[in-house]
């Protein structure tokens, strides 16, 4: 199918007084019109980045985009001018961000706000512009719409912020939305709402998602096919059920390993991925997630390219990570961290009770 | 995920019960306020400041219903010009509440027709110098850079100037002394202040999350300056433009007062001063009258202003 959104190799970098952080560095990945693709990773990991590249609304300085394409409805947004750009924003890709108070304007109405972007783009003015306006707000459940035109977003609470901002992100029922972790903010009850709206809404516009989060289980509720990044990289990219049951980059794994089960018996301790991510200014040669990986040999020094592993299934590592004999490796480096981490704990210990010991003895 | 779409469907309930315990309690009621209505109560609990509000009321109104209040007729229109040369320095009376001058005009009628004039230069200067200093502040701190460094060392060389000095040398060198280069004159070193306030206002607001939201519905830098930052910054901006009336009417007073500013027939409370001065022993009145005119004027701004400054700060909650 003919894509919507085509990313190539796009390399947004930021200028730091250090030198070159490389926050976006060679991302590709196409959206199918309609389509829910979600986009995970940990903090950092550049997908909000490669969301702001999409819109051209990385701030340069510091910012900027120095490599790539992004093909929307096969036109080049990186190539259009700032005037074009604007009939984009909000037109053809609407966005939602993180936290739905500091996102809307304390001193507009709501009704101000979202009236503001039906005249932008469809020229809808006075009462034409009103009537859209409450049938959107009704559209995203918000109760007796009317009254609720002429509050500030202060009288609203969080929940019900962020449909103002998805009314605002679907008025012009834009191809693609973009949701930048829209629900981090929100409490566990309302994210579910939230997430079933955005889900709903979308299907009913035609609209393809992209969906921006670190939470695995609402990337599992929701979307077709996910993206997995990792310090400025796509690693693993995968239809959602295939990503789950088959994950076949030692990351993904990982990710998937720390998230706490309801369905299985509770092991002692979380199975966290020891380390952090690498520091962007100095990215690692090669595997840039070979530092924390229990599966790196010396090939990893060469950067993986992503490979097939699977129907529509691709991802960057040289191993086959569902190969026993890999899999031994990795529990055979396992064990010896965890037994590494023993005796550091042993030693610890002792050097503690000897410390209180000279203590007692002293006094 | 499926099952927090379906609609909740309420109980029935049982004979002789009822939500209403469900609406809006009095309390919530009351916490739901315009936030104009909240910005005024605020100011109502400051008593001086409202004192302030009231004194400036009054004085305003006098000042506009004039002719109501003084012996004005229709062959006589304006009654602080008509001269009496039999009653020159006539103490107080039922006709001249505050006597007359060393003319034998009415003193009362001559401060309201000046107060006129004070006032009037006051805030139309205090409108020309914001507007001046918004615009600058505004691009200054919306585009940052290289604009941002012209335009704030600009600022500062009009600061670095001895303002006094200049002002007497341009007004003896290009003012006629009519009220509209009166007020462009004060004006032109009135916007600085403004003009940084509004510029910080800005650095710090177009930082905000809702301005990047805004962007990404496709609003243009115009509109994000004007709609969307501008009226962020409004408290700090019109308490500023109350302390720069009161700021003002003094130095149209000063102006004045040295006669550079305004030039006869027109009268303000600060030419007033300057020519009683001289018959001071005669007719302290005449100093007094338009001088406490001043003060009261200026002191009840600031105090308005004050009040203001804690209305509209925006870390004061709903209380």
């Amino acid at each position: 199918m003919e894509s919507l959104l085509e990313i190539n190799n796009l390399k947004t970098h930021f200028r730091t007084r250090d030198g070159w952080v490389h926050a976006v560095d060679g991302v590709s990945f196409n959206i199918a019109p309609g389509e829910k693709l979600g986009v995970v990773g940990e903090s950092g990991c550049g997908k909000s980045v490669t969301a702001l590249s999409i819109m051209r609304l990385v701030q340069r300085p510091p910012g900027e985009i120095v490599d790539g394409s992004i093909l929307f409805g096969g036109q080049d947004l990186l190539d259009i001018s700032e005037s074009s750009m604007r009939k984009v924003r909000g037109k053809q890709i609407g966005m939602i961000f993180q936290d739905p108070l500091n996102s809307l304007n304390p001193v507009m109405t709501i009704g101000n706000q979202i009236t503001e972007v039906l005249e932008l783009h469809l020229g809808l003015r006075g009462q034409a512009a009103r009537n859209r306006t409450v049938e959107l707000l009704r559209e995203v459940g918000i109760p007796e719409a009317e009254k609720r035109l002429h509050s500030y977003p202060h009288q609203f609470s969080g929940g019900m912020r962020q449909r103002v901002m998805i009314a605002m992100a679907l008025a012009c029922r834009p191809q693609l939305i973009i949701a930048d972790e829209p629900t981090t903010a929100l409490d566990v009850t309302v994210q579910a709402q939230i997430l079933e709206l955005i889900n709903s809404i979308s299907t009913e516009y035609k609209s393809a998602v992209m969906l921006i989060t670190h939470d695995l289980g609402v990337v599992a509720g929701m979307t077709d096919r996910v993206v997995v990044m990792y310090a400025g990289n796509v690693i693993e990219m995968a239809p959602t059920d295939e990503l789950f049951a088959n994950p076949r980059h030692p990351y993904t794994l990982g990710l998937l390993a720390s998230v706490p089960r309801l369905d299985e018996e509770r092991q002692d301790m979380l199975t966290p991925i020891e380390g952090s991510p690498p520091d962007l200014l100095h990215p690692p040669q090669g595997c840039r997630f070979a530092p924390r990986c229990l599966f790196v040999t010396n090939q990893c020094k060469n950067p993986p390219p992503l490979r097939n592993v699977g129907s529509n299934h691709i991802a960057a590592c040289w191993y086959d990570i569902n190969n026993p004999a890999e899999q031994q490796r990795a529990e055979a480096r396992r064990a010896a961290r965890l037994r590494q981490l023993e005796q550091l704990d042993a030693t610890a210990q002792t050097i503690v009770a000897s410390t209180l010991d000279e203590q007692t003895t002293a006094n | 995920m499926s099952s927090t779409s379906q609609q909740v469907i309420p109980p029935s309930l049982p004979e002789g019960e009822s939500l209403d315990f469900l609406t809006l309690t009095p309390q919530l009621a009351r916490k739901r306020r315009s936030q104009l209505r909240i910005i005024a109560d605020r100011f109502v609990r400051n008593r001086i400041a409202v004192v302030g509000m009231v004194v400036l009321a009054i004085i305003t109104l006098a000042t506009i219903f004039a002719p109501f209040l003084t012996h004005a007729s229709a062959v006589d229109p304006d009654p602080s010009i008509k001269l009496d040369l039999n009653n020159i320095f006539g103490a107080p009376s039922l006709l001249h509440p505050l006597g007359t001058d060393e003319l034998g005009r009415d003193e009362l009628a001559r401060i309201l027709y000046g107060g006129r004039v004070s006032l009037l230069v006051g805030i139309s200067s205090m409108a020309v110098a914001l507007l001046f200093g918004i615009g600058i502040g505004t691009f200054a701190g919306y585009y940052g850079g290289l604009l941002d460094n012209l335009l704030m060392r600009f600022t500062d060389v009009i600061l670095a100037i001895p303002l006094y000095l200049l002002l007497f040398v341009l007004s003896a060198s290009f003012s006629n002394g009519s009220v509209l280069n009166v007020v462009f004159l004060i004006a032109i070193f009135g916007w600085t202040y403004t003009a940084r306030l509004v510029r910080g206002e800005f650095l710090a607001l177009k930082e905000r999350e809702f301005v990047l939201a805004a962007r990404t519905l496709g609003a243009t830098n115009m509109r994000l300056m004007l709609r969307h930052i501008l009226p962020n910054a409004a408290g700090p901006i019109i308490v500023n433009a109350t302390l720069l009336v009161g700021a003002n009417i003094i130095l149209e007073s000063v102006l004045s007062f040295f006669g550079f500013g305004i030039q006869i027939p027109l009268a303000s409370w600060g030419s007033m001063v300057a020519t009683a001065r001289d018959y001071f022993l005669e007719d302290p009145i005449l100093v007094w009258a338009p001088g406490l005119c001043i003060l009261i004027v200026v002191l009840s701004f600031n105090l308005m202003g004050d009040g203001l400054r804690d209305a509209l700060d925006p870390y004061l909650t709903e209380r």
